[in-house]
């Protein structure tokens, strides 16, 4: 078996002994295959390392999810985090190993001196380890590593750091990413067309820190408009309060959202003017919401006020309502005016009043209506929106509004829990 | 606005500060009058606040009587005029908390026999009392006493009511 050092590693017999140690295990590729074996030197910390590929039912055998900093402690505890294993991309991890997937870049660190029929400690990759010790065993597949060797103390810190720090990449840029994948620029160009983005701008990275409009929220939009409209089509005006709406959150992250996907497959959205006409009322109601709360000086919460209408339970339920009245044109006119303003309602969506409202049926801690994405919220904003264009022209969203309005949710769901005639 | 919960708060706090009136051997009425009314309003705020979850619902979704029940009109049979051989629903007319309860419950509770039951006998006690305070009159003298035991009792029915409503109407339990 050839071992070679890089040409910025200084040999070193002590590693390289190792490293033949190690090379004597099973289900090592480069040994089965009698490749040359590169050992590396980091400039930074100096610790040694090779990169391999190991087979997976005998990755099981050799990992130590257990690795211990202080080795020289007996007491010494566990290093690692606790796996989650309910965690979503946790089990997307082990259905993806079910299917062949080879995980890459497992560190490890070779170590005999506890734990010895474990040699492998792992610093980086504990998910990848139990996903393919747990599901991956029943593919015959080879997984990438990069093993440690006779770390110091120091060392072996920094490898359980490094291996451990990684920028978060948040949902929204999964979802943008899903996004131009599987329906490429579509959606982008609709949102530059209503106005949500600016020509040539593109989705932002991390909606929480951004006031620009996400994919998940563009999606919502969308997705909400159409569920709405096919509800609608099939209900006469004057049923339309008499049931209780549950506009939809779309899924975010790695995986596409099947409501979105089946809506985006069957619809075109650039071709739809009454969406596109949707999307531009509910743009100009957020733009009068900013403006109002912008031009008031004694607020509190500026920034949640100011962003009302961009609420998920908000645009949800008000997208749903723009798709169910648009077969019943009458209140839709009324939906798409922008609520009137007063002395004392300063702006549209009376987000002040919002945040303190409460039903009886809430619990003490509820933080008042559009201010979470939870179904109920959802229901209550919906209904909000909808009980608006039962009264005249231009009506304010006022506390009568959202008391009767809630008041209508909690009725007609009490009534579908049992009500004898 | 004021709610259920803040109430039940209120009622306690005069319960609270009533004892502590007792341990000095001081005069505790005016305490506990207070905590009798506001355990009341509690349970009242509750049930009338359900009531208007209902009769805000489309007119068509109850039947003439139910809907003069929930809205306390007066039910009344045309024989003349425009309206003739039709009912209309006119004036005012109250309707006891007790029977709100009880058409809560028939209605959306599947026809609890409350009462039947220890806490009814209870909230009719509470009843009563509160009445003699509330509209009191020489006759009901005898009945214008209130201990610190039979307070404590009546914020328990209160709660007791609220639960039973919700737990019946709403399938849920409420955090007090």
């Amino acid at each position: 078996m050839k071992i070679i050092f890089e040409e910025n590693a200084k040999p070193n017999a002590t590693v390289e002994k190792l490293v033949q140690e190690f090379l004597n295990l099973k289900g090592i590729l480069e040994v089965a295959q009698e490749m040359p074996v590169v050992i590396f030197q980091d400039g930074m910390s100096g610790a040694y390392y090779i990169k391999c590929s190991i087979l997976a039912s005998d990755v099981v055998d050799l990992c130590d999810l257990n690795a211990k900093l202080d080795i020289n402690n007996p007491e010494g505890f566990r290093a690692n985090r606790e796996l989650m294993l309910t965690n979503y991309t946790y089990l997307k991890m082990e259905r993806d190993a079910l299917k062949g997937r080879e995980f890459n870049d497992v560190i490890v660190e070779y170590n005999t001196s506890y734990s010895r029929e474990k040699p492998l400690k792992v610093w980086g990759g504990q998910h990848r380890v139990s996903a393919i010790s747990k599901a991956g065993v029943q593919q015959h597949r080879f997984h990438g590593f990069r093993i440690y060797f006779n770390l110091s103390k120091e060392q072996r810190n920094e490898v359980a750091l490094i291996s451990n720090t990684n920028i978060a990449v948040s949902n929204d840029t999964f979802d943008r990413m899903v996004e131009e994948t599987m329906f490429g620029d579509v959606l982008r160009i609709w949102c530059q067309h209503v106005g949500f983005l600016n020509t040539k701008e593109d989705f932002p990275d991390t909606g929480s820190r951004s006031e620009k409009i996400t994919v998940k929220k563009a999606r919502t939009f969308i997705t909400n408009y159409y569920l709405g409209k096919q509800i609608g089509t099939n209900l006469e005006t004057s049923d339309l309060d008499k049931r209780v709406y549950e506009p939809y959150l779309t899924e975010t992250g790695t995986s596409l959202d099947p409501k979105y996907d089946e809506i985006m497959r069957s619809n075109n959205i650039l071709d739809d003017a009454q969406l596109l006409e949707a999307g531009k009322r509910f743009l100009a109601l957020h733009h009068a919401q900013v403006k109002a709360i912008s031009e008031e000086k004694k607020r509190r919460n500026t920034k949640a006020y100011k962003n009302k209408a961009m609420v998920e339970s908000v645009l949800c339920g008000w997208s749903f309502i723009s798709g169910l009245l648009q077969s019943h044109p009458e209140r839709l006119k009324k939906h798409y005016v922008i609520p009137k303003v007063s002395g004392r309602i300063h702006d549209p969506l009376n987000a002040d009043e919002m945040s303190k409202y409460k039903h009886d049926s809430d619990k003490a801690t509820y933080r008042g209506l559009g201010t979470r994405s939870a179904l109920k919220d959802r229901q209550r904003m919906a209904q909000l929106f909808l009980a608006r264009t039962t009264k005249d022209d231009n009506a304010q969203i006022d506390k009568d509004l959202m008391y009767s309005a809630v008041s209508q949710v909690v009725g007609l769901l009490s009534l579908s829990k049992g009500y004898s005639k | 606005m004021i709610d259920f919960r803040q109430y039940i708060t209120f009622s306690e706090k005069y319960l609270q500060l009533a004892k502590a009136e007792n341990q000095k051997n001081l005069d505790t009425d005016w305490l506990l009058i207070p905590a009798l009314t506001f355990a009341w309003s509690a349970m009242e705020l509750f049930v009338n606040n359900m009531l208007d979850d209902f009769s805000s619902l489309p007119e068509d979704m109850f039947q003439m009587h139910e809907r003069a029940f929930l809205l306390e009109k007066r039910l009344r049979f045309n024989n003349t005029g425009t309206d003739c051989g039709n009912f209309t629903l006119e004036n005012t007319e109250y309707r006891s908390l007790e029977d709100k309860i009880l058409f809560l419950i028939a209605k959306a509770g599947k026809g609890k026999k409350i009462r039947e039951s220890t806490f009814w006998s209870d909230f009719i006690a509470f009843k009563k009392k509160r009445d003699s305070f509330i509209h009191p009159s020489r006759n009901k003298e005898e009945h214008l006493t209130l201990t610190i035991k039979e307070v404590e009792l009546f914020i328990s029915t209160s709660k007791q009511v609220i639960q039973l409503v919700s737990s019946e109407v709403w399938k849920k339990e409420i955090e007090f």
